[in-house]
């Protein structure tokens, strides 16, 4: 599985009431090319406070569901992230983090996932719901699973994939519809 | 938690200050109900009263650009957030002003203790000190250095100005502010 893959699963699996927040880079940038939704907050600059702004969405809004798409450099950057949602412990929080073990965005150098046990640190920080898979079809069970947060599926992908994407620019248009969709929702 | 808007909030030791109580009173006017951020000795009434009110959701952050995340993700779902820093967070945070904060038009209103001034003994906080405005006016962004001010006055014209520009805004809060 490659990113495509995985964000292809993910975003034909979650609930169509979900709000999504989705990281820096190419994650956000596929996700706004194929997937893009009122329902989408893109994070292109501020790299590693997608799982914070996830959070503050959750513990304001408890009745909806949240479901971040986070990278596993972008989540190294702000892992003090974890530590605060085991500790608010959002029941309605899903966070999903695709694991290439590398700067996908940049060049590809490596990150340090491969010896961090991101899913250890999840359990150790307190989410209720967490997995690690590796195939497409893992990854559709982990998320239908999904019952109580916080919740966390680390997905295990290859590197590599189209890179060309166009970015999301008209942010303060992505940030009005979402603001607008989640009283509709 | 308190009974009615007209309590007086800070108990912190026993202590109260009387300041910190009138800004807290103002926040709820305006509206806060989210509040972020990481502690300095400077803001501790304030920090206290947002802590100690049950109206309004804190959520204290490891690290100030966490701090950010929690209050954008409060924002976009409705609420009105301030976050409570130290001026050597600005900085640790300044992309996150930058890159977030600023395109996306979210207005914030921070509480940032300024140390690093006149008097300071700690030698960590001079440089950060002397640039805390410089970084704020690079940026573009309004600030208030409080001095004699009616925090009345002062608090609701930023509030005011802050809505209207969609910015952030930032009242930097000296050592003794509160006196």
């Amino acid at each position: 599985m490659k990113r495509k893959e995985a964000i292809e699963t993910i975003m034909t699996t979650i609930n169509p009431k979900d709000m999504v927040v989705s990281t820096t880079g190419l994650i956000s940038r596929e996700i706004f090319e194929k997937f893009d939704s009122n329902r989408n907050i893109y994070v292109p600059g501020s790299m590693g406070l997608a799982s914070s702004i996830g959070l503050g969405l959750a513990v304001s809004c408890p009745k909806k569901r949240v479901v971040v798409i986070d990278g596993d450099a972008s989540l190294l950057m702000n892992l003090g992230s974890i530590v605060t949602i085991g500790n608010k412990q959002p029941e309605n929080l899903l966070h999903i983090v695709i694991d290439n073990n590398a700067y996908g965005s940049c060049s590809e150098e490596k990150s340090m996932s491969n010896s961090a046990h991101l899913d250890k640190l999840a359990i150790g920080v307190g989410y209720r719901y967490v997995q690690t898979i590796s195939s497409q079809e893992d990854l559709r069970c982990a998320i239908l699973m999904f019952s109580k947060g916080p919740g966390f599926i680390l997905v295990k992908i290859k590197l590599g994939g189209r890179r060309d994407f166009r970015r999301p620019l008209k942010l303060t248009e992505i940030k009005d519809r979402f603001m607008l969709s989640l009283h509709q929702l | 938690m308190y009974a009615d808007n007209k309590t007086v909030f800070n108990m912190l030791n026993g202590e109260r200050n009387e300041k910190a109580d009138q800004m807290h009173q103002l926040f709820l006017e305006l509206g806060v109900n989210f509040a972020s951020g990481v502690p300095c000795g400077v803001l501790k009434y304030i920090i206290k009263n947002l802590d100690g009110d049950a109206r309004i959701l804190h959520v204290p952050a490891n690290r100030e650009s966490e701090a950010i995340g929690l209050a954008v993700g409060a924002y976009l779902a409705g609420k009105t957030p301030v976050i409570y820093m130290q001026n050597s967070g600005l900085f640790a945070a300044s992309n996150d002003i930058a890159s977030l904060l600023v395109p996306y038009e979210i207005p914030i209103f921070f509480t940032v203790s300024y140390r690093g001034c006149e008097g300071e003994d700690a030698i960590q906080h001079l440089i950060t000190g002397r640039a805390t405005e410089a970084l704020l006016k690079s940026f573009g962004l309004p600030f208030v250095v409080f001095k004699e001010h009616n925090l009345n006055t002062l608090i609701g014209s930023m509030f005011e100005k802050m809505r209207k520009i969609k910015l952030p805004t930032f009242l930097l809060l000296k050592r003794g502010w509160q006196r």
